[in-house]
């Protein structure tokens, strides 16, 4: 089913999206700001939205900002920051309980009020932000990048990344770094903060109820006539690994985690995407896929075995959670497998399950105001005018040969090894 | 059919009995791409000890057979189940939790051929002893990838410290040994036991046609010889005081992670009066811990605890606990103030906040209709407390601040509360 959607585009570096769907009991409204990912200013991206919020010029703490967000139906306001690609984006976001549903008067312009005013009137002393703030949130961001060895599958997925891209801003970490964590003060913050107002391209998303809404009112006047927009360029594709890495790290735990990180030569532009999509899928998309069906169902040697597209990078990214000692056999059942696939070996079957595995994701995406928004601002940053239907035309009419050439381009960039640290290294032999 | 309407919500219901004895809801959602069926037993890792239909003597099986089970159904002697559900483009999944083993599919076509697979394949087992061995490797991975998790084991420990005897303090999955031991006999009579279609319920929520639904179900649905009337299930006596104060472990972590409990001694509740206490208790630790109150703002802005702090309620017929989960630097102050807040309740306990806590509840009930997965997953767990969802939110309006205050006073005792700790290795 196609979405209707309306665009409009008001000043510079602005553009507007509204998708009218009466099928949810609340309304979903998104502003995204885009900035290029690096080193310079990621930690202070990152910082920004823990201290946006803290509060705002009327509702200057927490407990003020939370109440009223209380009044209205427990309006969800949530801001992030995050890294798609070689970008980062700061992301406002409120989802609001519909009248229709409350039997109260509309809320809606009180929403859209405070909204604004979360993004363009933030809590300011003197044109800085508090520093009580900003010191405090200073740490809470430090504990964040402590954090990230608490989850160890996506800490193992990451290091591989950094280690493949060390030389590319992808390897960037998405919370910034400790070390430029003490240089940031709440003047300078402040200051950034109005330059990415002033300088970013920004998209604004609204998906819910028809209602009689001008996205440029949530935007004051000063904001909206603005000049020298930073237009964030394309990523760069590598097709070969500069130098094939292989790392291992010892730490204390108990299960091994396995990540191979691949370059793929094909970028999202290209008409091989799609067939790219479905190699992957074939290969450790799911439940149906080779390495599902190889290495956990048959020789049971892991619980999650799976790999992923990412998309910007054209990378591909293969885990598992795995027996120390099983780092061979596994290796060489994961090698065993793409080379099946880059000979041909699978039926046709798999590959239209593969085909209805993408296109049942992809058709579920209409029934989530979230997931609507992300789409649509996907495309955006992609400069994508294939729409969910063409995309998914695409993907249909892919040739089993395409699927074969797309896998064929993967080139083994690293291999990331986490291990535990009392273990022997010769127990290859001696354990079953 | 029945239908069960609520005009406030502007939702309805569809209600019936498949012949075999398997309760079947459907929860229409015009406009939606998505479909989804959730298939349920009442079975999960807290029901260890039973008596197995047909004798007369109970029996205790290995910890995790809830679990193991859930994984085995999906093996069939020729065909594979993933795949089946592949061809007819569904996403097919299964959890399995204290107190249910679901299975589930989505798709958003040929939904009726795979409510038929569903169906079919649950009531189905194929059980031998190489492939109840093989999925042992598996689920030994699972439970060490879990063994790794340190927010897993905070809260396993906290659940520990609460409980001497009630099986809810032991892992869901089992452990390496306790699996180790599960044969296929042990498989057959639990699923014998617990896959009686009385022991069953449905629910499908999608843009449907509720008489496609029933004709589906009928070509599908499998007889028993034996419909059990009521599952005799051995419960473990429980003495209301907590087992110990505090558990401590060391695990690779960044910073300290903590849970602190409160049990509950006001339990045997069901139904509406269950569903009750959890939403009163529920708005209680909002309006003392959420990030609107004062506690949580005194806490943050001194650095003790950031924003990875929260509390909940979870009740059952048989036990019940609030959580209160964070990481901190020092979580022994934080559980002080958590103790010195007790005694000063009047300040947090107020019709203000009472008020504005249940609005936003309201709100948020509102918005989970929005998902199919929310509509579905929670009316299933109510659905075993015997209580529907559609009426949840005509209980959450009856709620009074007397029942607030009260319900304080009962619950939040010093003396029932332990701390759970992992410190950094």
């Amino acid at each position: 089913m196609p979405l209707k959607t309306e665009k409009e585009e008001f000043g510079e570096g602005f553009r507007s999206t509204k998708i009218y769907l009466d099928k949810f009991k609340s309304n979903y409204l998104a502003f995204y700001i885009i900035r290029p990912l690096d080193r310079e200013e990621v930690t202070m991206n990152a910082l920004l939205p823990m201290v946006l919020n803290r509060g705002t010029k009327n509702y200057s703490n927490k407990i003020l900002l939370e109440r009223k967000l209380e009044e209205l139906y427990g309006a969800n306001l949530s801001i992030s920051s995050s890294k798609r690609g070689e970008r980062q984006v700061i992301k406002f976001s409120i989802e609001w309980a519909d009248e229709k549903y409350t039997n109260e008067e509309s809320f809606d312009n009180e929403v859209f009020e405070m909204f604004k005013e979360v993004i363009y009137d933030p809590y300011l002393i003197d044109g800085e932000f508090s520093h009580k703030y900003v010191e405090g949130e200073k740490n809470n961001l430090a504990n964040k990048i402590n954090n990230k060895i608490n989850d160890k599958r996506s800490y193992a997925i990451n290091r591989c990344i950094e280690e493949m891209c060390k030389s590319e801003s992808f390897s960037i970490y998405k919370y910034g770094y400790l070390q430029d964590l003490e240089a940031i003060d709440a003047k300078g913050l402040a200051e950034h903060y109005e330059n990415i107002l002033m300088t970013s391209q920004i998209e604004i998303i609204y998906t819910g109820n028809k209602k009689e809404l001008s996205l440029d009112k949530i935007i004051p006047k000063k904001y909206l006539n603005r000049e020298n927009i930073n237009y964030v360029e394309r990523e760069e594709i590598l097709s070969k690994p500069y130098v094939k890495n292989q790392i291992v790290e010892k730490l204390d735990v108990t299960q091994g985690k396995l990540v191979l990180g691949f370059r793929t030569k094909i970028a999202y532009e290209m008409d091989l995407y799609p067939a790219l999509l479905l190699a992957n899928e074939l290969l450790g998309g799911g439940p149906n896929s080779k390495l599902f069906k190889d290495v956990r169902e048959k020789h049971s040697l892991a619980y999650y075995v799976t790999s992923n597209i990412i998309k910007h990078k054209s990378i591909m990214i293969l885990d598992a959670g795995i027996e120390f000692q099983n780092y061979n056999k596994i290796s060489e059942l994961i090698n065993e497998n793409i080379k099946e696939l880059q000979e041909g070996k699978f039926s046709d079957e798999d590959l239209s399950i593969a085909k209805r595995a993408l296109r049942t994701s992809s058709e579920s995406i209409v029934d989530s105001a979230k997931l609507i928004s992300e789409f649509y601002f996907g495309n955006f940053i992609t400069n994508e005018s294939r729409n969910l239907e063409e995309l998914l035309d695409e993907i249909d009419n892919v040739s089993r040969e395409e699927v074969v050439e797309a896998i064929n381009t993967l080139n083994l960039d690293t291999i990331y090894f986490m291990r535990g640290t009392g273990e022997e290294e010769n127990n290859e032999s001696n354990k079953e | 059919m029945n239908l069960i309407k609520n005009e406030k919500l502007k939702e309805e219901l569809y209600e019936f009995k498949l012949e075999n004895g398997v309760k079947v809801y459907y929860f229409p959602k015009k406009g939606f791409t998505k479909k989804y069926a959730i298939f349920t037993t009442n079975y999960g890792s807290v029901d260890n000890k039973f008596v197995p239909i047909n004798e007369n003597e109970a029996v205790s099986l290995p910890e995790g057979i809830a679990h193991f089970l859930e994984h085995k159904l999906f093996e069939e002697p020729e065909e594979n189940i993933f795949q089946k559900f592949a061809i007819q483009g569904a996403y097919v999944n299964a959890f399995t939790n204290f107190n249910q083993t679901s299975y589930l599919f989505y798709s958003t076509d040929n939904f009726y051929e795979n409510l038929k697979l569903l169906v079919k394949f649950v009531q189905n087992p194929y059980f031998t002893d190489e492939n109840v061995e093989k999925e042992k490797g598996i689920i030994s991975q699972e439970i060490q990838m879990y063994l790794d998790n340190p927010s897993w084991v905070v809260f396993f420990n906290c659940l520990r410290a609460m409980y001497h005897n009630n099986p809810v303090r032991v892992d869901i999955a089992g452990s390496v040994e306790s699996i180790n031991e599960i044969t296929k006999e042990d498989l057959e009579t639990a699923y014998r036991t617990f896959y009686n279609p009385k022991n069953m319920v449905l629910f499908i929520v999608g843009d449907l046609d509720k008489d496609m639904i029933e004709s589906s179900l009928k070509e599908s649905e499998k007889f028993y010889e034996n419909n059990l009337e009521e599952i005799v299930r051995i419960e473990e006596i429980e003495p209301s005081e907590i087992k110990q104060k505090q558990i401590e472990a060391n695990m690779l972590t960044s910073k300290p992670l903590f849970y602190i409990g409160f049990k509950d001694t006001d339990i045997g509740l069901s139904g509406k009066e269950l569903v009750k206490k959890d939403i009163i208790t529920n708005i209680i630790l909002d309006m003392i811990f959420s990030e609107s109150s004062e506690l949580y703002n005194e806490l943050y802005s001194e650095g003790v605890i950031d924003a990875n702090f929260g509390a909940y309620f979870t009740g059952h017929k048989t036990y019940g606990h609030s959580l209160i989960v964070g990481q901190s630097d020092d979580p022994q102050l934080v559980y002080s103030r958590i103790k010195e807040m007790l005694k000063k309740s009047n300040d947090y306990i107020t019709i203000d906040s009472f008020e504005r806590i249940k609005k936003k509840e309201i709100g948020h009930f509102l918005m989970g209709f929005n998902s199919i997965e929310f509509i579905a997953n929670n009316l299933t767990e109510l659905y075993f407390q015997d209580f529907l969802l559609i009426d949840y939110l005509d209980v959450l309006n009856e709620i009074k601040f007397e029942d607030i205050e009260s319900r304080f006073k009962k619950h939040f005792k010093e003396d029932m509360s332990v701390i759970s700790i992992i410190w950094p290795s």
